[in-house]
């Protein structure tokens, strides 16, 4: 395997900006308008629990009834404005789709059905979709598997694309674990008391040649099983720690390089306790964290997208910012929770996810100016 | 690239490298393997199709395992399958719409890569999994996926295609591969004609 290693590590993976839809904008300059302000799109939503209690989520107005489709449409539609058709339509680009449920509305039939329909409608791709579903950390999943394609050589670049939408099935199943919060989600804080639900479209894309001005480079990335609990998190942060050990060791970055953790932070009290404890065991509870779930809510299959999206803000901005909800820490171990925005040089940073069905996930990305 | 062991349950039977090892005595064919195979693992009951189907699937290939080294951290799930958690989805939309009361215990089953999380905690096996929906069973689309895992440093692959929906047509075809000295070659044939044969038993 020796040259063949060799000659896909040359291989390289550069991430740019495609598009990006939640309750704070419709575009990558608009959220950082809304991050830089610490605006959140969590509200308090009507009505909308299964007893009808008034629940707090991050919710898109002004989406049609068919949700799904019609922000899936709108990002597409936004995608096709900065790229190429003879971009997207080349023989050399892959697209993968993140999602946790896809269309719900089409559940007796195919709720996949409609993710390919509109992609091939709009963005007209050589080839068909990949979808991944693999829970809350399938957006870091999906970023992973391109950079592998790429490094196959089988494709030159991927677009990626991460979405989920509110439903009743979402809210009233994270309401029958009594997982959601009663207040705006206060991820790693004292007084946490669990998710807030919402809804977004996030698309990355990567390519195998870097542009003449920002990239980010996709170094390496990781995935482990907990192998202790299909909806809890593990008590020993064993699948993250092992995560994070092989995205560095695949990296060869050291510990030191990182400026920035984005961590998946739900704000469950077991979820943030069990992150802040596998970050401790690596040693990384002194690097600058935060959880972006404060401003998003949990989108699930979009939430790794999205969030890998504003680690590149981050990054192209040279800013931190403040984790939304936080106040003071309530996890055993201690982590430098970012409680402000901070101006700082980002160069390394460290994106995490865990998820349902005991999987955890890490990536690398480094930015290149 | 190497296929170790490869196994097969549908409603017709159980199958392990080509050979047929049990025949369903019960409507409830899952069940009856279970029942047959004399396993002793409570958690089995509590689990939906999918993650039934992938425990048998799994448990028939357990010989293989024995002389694989560093199984826990460098084995790989990459599974797939056309309609996702989609049976498990159903009955939890019934028992909020129809029941009234969300029920938590099939919530936690409506994603597919639990099954994953499930032969995960059966093994103790802390390697990398994914999760992929595909329109139909795709050779060369698992052929891709188990080359990038070996190329980012993984020893095995178990793969799935486990397409459940409560359909006479629901398989569970698995699939144990290692990295060996011959480095390109393509599984593609070689799995369809496995599981063309399996189909056609």
């Amino acid at each position: 395997m020796g040259e063949e290693s060799k000659l896909e590590r040359s291989l390289k993976c550069y991430l740019k900006y495609g598009a990006i839809i939640s309750p704070l904008g419709n575009s990558i300059e608009e959220h950082y308008l809304a991050f830089f302000e610490n605006k959140s799109g969590i509200r308090k939503e009507e009505k909308t629990g299964f007893n009808a209690e008034n629940l707090f989520l991050a919710k898109i107005e002004g989406l049609e009834n068919s949700r799904y489709n019609a922000l899936l449409k709108q990002a597409c539609e936004k995608l096709i404005e900065n790229y190429s058709s003879s971009f997207l339509q080349n023989p050399k680009t892959g697209i993968i789709v993140s999602t946790t449920k896809a269309n719900l509305a089409a559940i007796t039939t195919d709720t996949f059905e409609s993710t390919r329909k509109i992609i091939d409608e709009i963005i007209h791709p050589f080839h068909e979709p990949i979808i991944i579903s693999n829970a809350c950390i399938s957006g870091v999943l999906a970023v992973n598997t391109a950079a592998d394609y790429i490094r196959l050589n089988k494709f030159d670049q991927v677009i990626i694309i991460g979405i989920d939408v509110l439903s009743d099935f979402i809210i009233y199943g994270f309401q029958s674990l009594f997982a959601l919060s009663n207040e705006a989600c206060r991820p790693f804080d004292k007084e946490r008391k669990g998710i807030s639900l919402g809804e977004a479209c996030g698309i990355l894309v990567m390519k195998n040649t870097p542009d003449e001005d920002f990239n980010v480079e996709v170094v390496g990335g990781a995935s482990s099983n907990d192998a202790n609990h299909i909806s809890g998190p593990s008590r020993t942060g064993e699948g993250l720690f092992r995560a994070i050990n092989k995205t560095l060791e695949r990296s060869e970055v050291s510990k030191e390089e990182i400026d920035f953790i984005s961590a998946h932070g739900t704000a469950t009290l077991y979820n943030d306790e069990m992150e802040a404890i596998a970050f401790s065991r690596l040693g990384l509870c002194h690097i600058p964290t935060n959880s972006f779930k404060g401003y998003f809510g949990h989108t699930l299959g979009a939430a790794g997208i999205i969030e890998i999206i504003m680690c590149m803000v981050s990054m192209e901005k040279n800013v931190l910012f403040k984790s939304i909800g936080y106040s003071e820490i309530g996890t055993t171990e201690t982590l430098n929770v970012i409680s402000e925005n901070r101006n700082m040089e980002v160069n390394t940073v460290l994106k995490t996810a865990s998820g349902f069905g005991g999987g955890n996930a890490a990536v690398l990305l480094k930015c290149i100016q | 690239m190497k296929i170790i062991s490869h196994s097969y349950i549908n409603p017709k039977g159980a199958f392990l490298n080509g050979q047929n090892v049990l025949i369903a005595t019960e409507e409830n064919y899952l069940k009856s393997y279970f029942s047959e195979l004399e396993i002793d693992y409570s958690k089995f009951y509590k689990m939906d199709l999918l993650s039934k189907a992938a425990f048998l699937g799994d448990y028939l290939l357990h010989n293989s395992y024995k002389d694989l080294l560093n199984v826990e951290n460098e084995l790989q799930f990459v599974f797939a399958n056309a309609s996702s958690s989609k049976e498990t989805d159903i009955r939890f939309i019934e028992s909020y719409e129809r029941k009234k009361n969300p029920s938590p215990s099939l919530f936690v089953y409506t994603l597919p890569n639990i099954l994953t999380g499930e032969l995960a905690i059966k093994h103790k096996w802390f390697g990398e999994n994914i999760f992929y929906i595909l329109t139909k069973f795709d050779s060369d689309f698992f052929n891709d996926q188990i080359a990038m895992s070996f190329l980012r440093g993984n020893e095995y692959c178990l793969c799935g295609w486990v397409e459940m929906t409560g359909s006479p047509e629901d398989e569970c075809f698995m699939f144990l591969v290692a990295k060996s000295e011959v480095v390109n070659e393509n599984l593609s044939n070689k799995l369809n004609e496995i599981l063309n044969n399996y189909r056609n038993e």
